[in-house]
């Protein structure tokens, strides 16, 4: 019998993944050979410099982009051949995204933008699930701003809005791409804190990508990507310690 | 070069009302001479300035409208270059000399699409004169193309392309070179500015036009100079419904778009189509401007129709001669007016276009949050619907309107033994409805192809892009 990823306690998993982009002499290689389970329940974060092949790793794993070889998993379904269609159902049932520039739909108000991954489902979300927006709207601090929409938002309360709308669904896996890229650090600072407690008190799941070492000092667990490659899988870490294994991977290169 | 490519349909737009212009100008210089010819120098003088008066009338409705879709389109066109403005600004051009580099092109393209257009037009009209006299079905006579009166259809396509190329240029001045930094996704909802002063026109001129045309309803059904004071008060509040459409409009759309239901992709579509009301209101005016003046005329001409049968009852005879002119009327005049109705597609065909491609990462968006291809092609024909259907009814209920006051105000008071037919019930031209709904219907599918092939085509991963 196979081992699924769930066995290990992992809510993703890739394993010999490699991305090559263009052929020939030509060709440039953004991912070779990285293998990296991700724990159910824990706050992840990825960190590299730019062109380290960070970004690349997540499209992949949220269904984005496809790999030149290797397999991917999210939860226990295999999602490395699923064509477009599937894809984009696993986007809208088990993934969540927090982008750097926050990405909220213009045209729609604050809970509009939260409800909306059960509106593409085209159903009701259940008492339970409504109960679960209430508190998280209520935990991010944005019940009195539901009718507001987002050009009447500060850049602090868009991402809060881009987290609750992530959270919603309770997805398997939430995706945040340098979620503090636009935000001045107090409130980057706090938008931080709402992610680990995400995880630490609901055990959701999710992976952050950044060159932030002070935003990578929030997550469980630092895992260091170079020239495509994993170099470093760390625990908890301080921004100092990241901060200095930083500077000596520029060092080495 | 891609600067240039923006204004193609600006190029398009003024092509199409220099030949319609000036085809139609040929054209009438040719019944003339063919009249000059048959009777004679006295008689024709009259012909020629009726015949010149009805032209210019069209042909400045046809303007008119083209001077709104390319204002339109240059807005739009602005909209979308922000952030290049937004970065000569930075690096330090002023922006009063962007908004002339912008009207400078609008002033050639004009130029080049005018003269296009009168090329197109004059071989049009030359086309029809010579085919019909091989024919035989119109007498032979000498006429020429080169008559000085073509300069002014020509010169007037120029310069409202140049001043609407200015007016749509106006949101350059509101760039700020910041914007070149960060995220320019635009978030400028309040374009609607509280113009006060339009409003208030707007509101006189709305009351005025309202009362005239029930004034000239009730001095119509004495004599039939009512119609002076109906057409006086058409005019008047129809000149408000253009000058207030920014608030006209919306109402409409929304009320429109909740017809398509509550899916998401119905939902986003009717917010898209309201988001920028300014723009919402310019893309649809000129598709109201032509379906209210077809339905005016036709639902006038089938109500006086109707209202002539009444009053020959007896007479069989000239009840058989009045069907046949009323309808070769009705068909002239709607392809003359339904032309305008074709250069006001044309701008809600880009216009639509353009936006919808300056929505990449929001479409990149909801494909990332869970939006199939389905529901993304199902939002830009709901968009598109939405905004047709919304100047459809807009233009029939008003054509309607306008097509009964017309009537009863000019025979209300004609009838058999003089006493007049009093007040009848509009009478609605099916057949022309039938035929604006059927093209509404074309115009939504054609606005959606050409953005639909390109929404789907954006991935996912377009809204993580920091740009």
């Amino acid at each position: 019998m196979q081992i699924q990823p769930s066995d290990l306690g992992l809510i993703a998993r890739v394993t010999t993944l490699a991305k090559r982009y263009g052929s020939g002499s030509g060709a440039v290689s953004a991912l070779e050979d990285v293998s990296i389970g991700l724990r159910r329940g824990e706050f992840t974060a990825i960190m590299g410099p730019s062109g380290s092949g960070k970004s690349t790793l997540m499209h992949i794993m949220a269904g984005l982009d496809s790999p030149s070889s290797g397999r991917v998993w999210l939860g226990d379904t295999e999602i490395t051949d699923l064509g477009d269609r599937e894809l984009t159902l696993l986007r809208r049932r088990r993934i969540g995204f927090v982008f750097q520039s926050f990405n909220l739909v213009p045209t729609l108000d604050v809970r509009a933008n939260v409800m909306l991954p059960f509106d593409l489902d085209g159903r009701r979300p259940t008492a339970q699930e409504r109960a679960w927006i209430d508190e998280l709207l209520d935990t991010l601090g944005l019940t009195a701003r539901v009718t507001h929409r987002p050009h009447e938002l500060s850049g602090g309360q868009q991402q809060r809005v881009a987290i609750a709308r992530a959270l919603a669904t309770r997805p398997d896996l939430v995706f945040a791409d340098e979620p503090t890229g636009n935000l001045d650090s107090r409130t980057g600072r706090e938008v931080l804190a709402l992610l680990a407690s995400a995880a630490a008190k609901y055990g959701q799941s999710i992976v952050m990508v950044t060159h932030d070492p002070i935003a990578a000092s929030h997550a469980d667990r630092v895992v260091f990507l170079a020239d495509g490659r994993i170099v470093r899988d760390a625990g908890r870490s301080g921004a100092e310690q990241i901060s200095t294994y930083m500077l000596a991977m520029e060092a080495a290169a | 070069m891609s600067r240039l490519r923006d204004q193609a349909p600006t190029l398009l737009v003024a092509g199409l009302a220099a030949a319609f212009g000036v085809a139609l100008l040929q054209i009438t210089g040719i019944l003339t001479a063919i009249i000059t010819s048959q009777n004679g120098f006295s008689e024709s003088a009259t012909v020629q300035l009726m015949l010149g008066l009805v032209a210019a009338v069209f042909i400045v409705i046809a303007v008119y409208v083209s001077a709104i879709v390319t204002s339109n389109t240059v807005a739009t066109v602005v909209a979308g270059r922000t952030r290049l403005i937004a970065l000569l600004r930075l690096i330090g051009a002023s922006a009063r000399t962007q908004r002339v580099a912008i009207a400078r092109e609008g002033l050639l393209v004009g130029a080049a699409g005018s003269v296009l257009g009168a090329l197109v037009g004059t071989a049009a009209a030359w086309g029809i004169a010579e085919i019909g006299m091989a024919q035989g079905s119109i007498p032979r006579a000498e006429y020429s193309l080169l008559s000085p009166m073509l300069l002014l259809p020509v010169a007037a396509v120029v310069l409202t392309t140049w001043l609407a190329a200015w007016t749509g240029s106006r949101r350059v001045l509101a760039v700020r070179p910041a914007q070149a930094l960060g995220d320019a996704n635009e978030a400028d909802f309040d374009e609607v500015s509280a113009r006060r002063g339009r409003a208030v026109a707007a509101w006189v001129l709305a009351v005025l036009g309202v009362g005239l045309l029930a004034l000239g309803v009730l001095v119509g059904l004495v004599r039939p100079e009512g119609v002076l004071l109906g057409l006086l008060g058409g005019i008047l509040s129809f000149t408000a419904v253009v000058l207030a459409a920014h608030r006209v409009m919306p109402p409409v759309l929304r009320l429109v778009g909740r017809m398509f239901g509550e899916r998401p992709p119905a939902r986003l579509a009717a917010e898209n189509a309201v988001r920028h009301p300014e723009r919402s209101a310019r893309m649809t005016i000129g598709l109201v401007i032509g379906v209210t003046l077809v339905t005016t005329f036709a639902v006038t001409m089938e109500t006086y129709r109707s209202m002539l049968l009444d009053a020959t009852d007896d007479r069989a005879d000239l009840q058989a001669s009045i069907g046949p002119v009323i309808d070769a009327t009705v068909a002239v005049f709607s392809t003359l007016i339904g032309f305008s109705a074709v250069i006001a597609a044309v701008g809600l065909v880009n216009t639509l276009s353009i936006s919808v491609m300056q929505r990449t990462r929001e479409l990149g968006l909801l494909r990332a949050l869970g939006f199939d291809r389905t529901q993304v092609r199902v939002m830009v024909l709901v968009e598109a619907a939405a905004l047709t259907v919304a100047a459809t009814l807009t233009g029939l209920a008003l054509g309607i309107a306008y097509g009964w006051a017309g009537a009863q105000s000019m025979l209300g008071s004609v009838g058999a033994g003089g006493t007049g037919v009093g007040l009848v019930a509009p009478v609605i031209p099916w057949p022309v409805v039938g035929v604006v709904v059927a093209a509404a219907a074309v115009l939504t599918l054609a606005a959606s192809v050409a953005p639909m092939r390109r929404a789907v085509r954006v991935a996912p991963v377009r809204a993580l892009a920091i740009d």
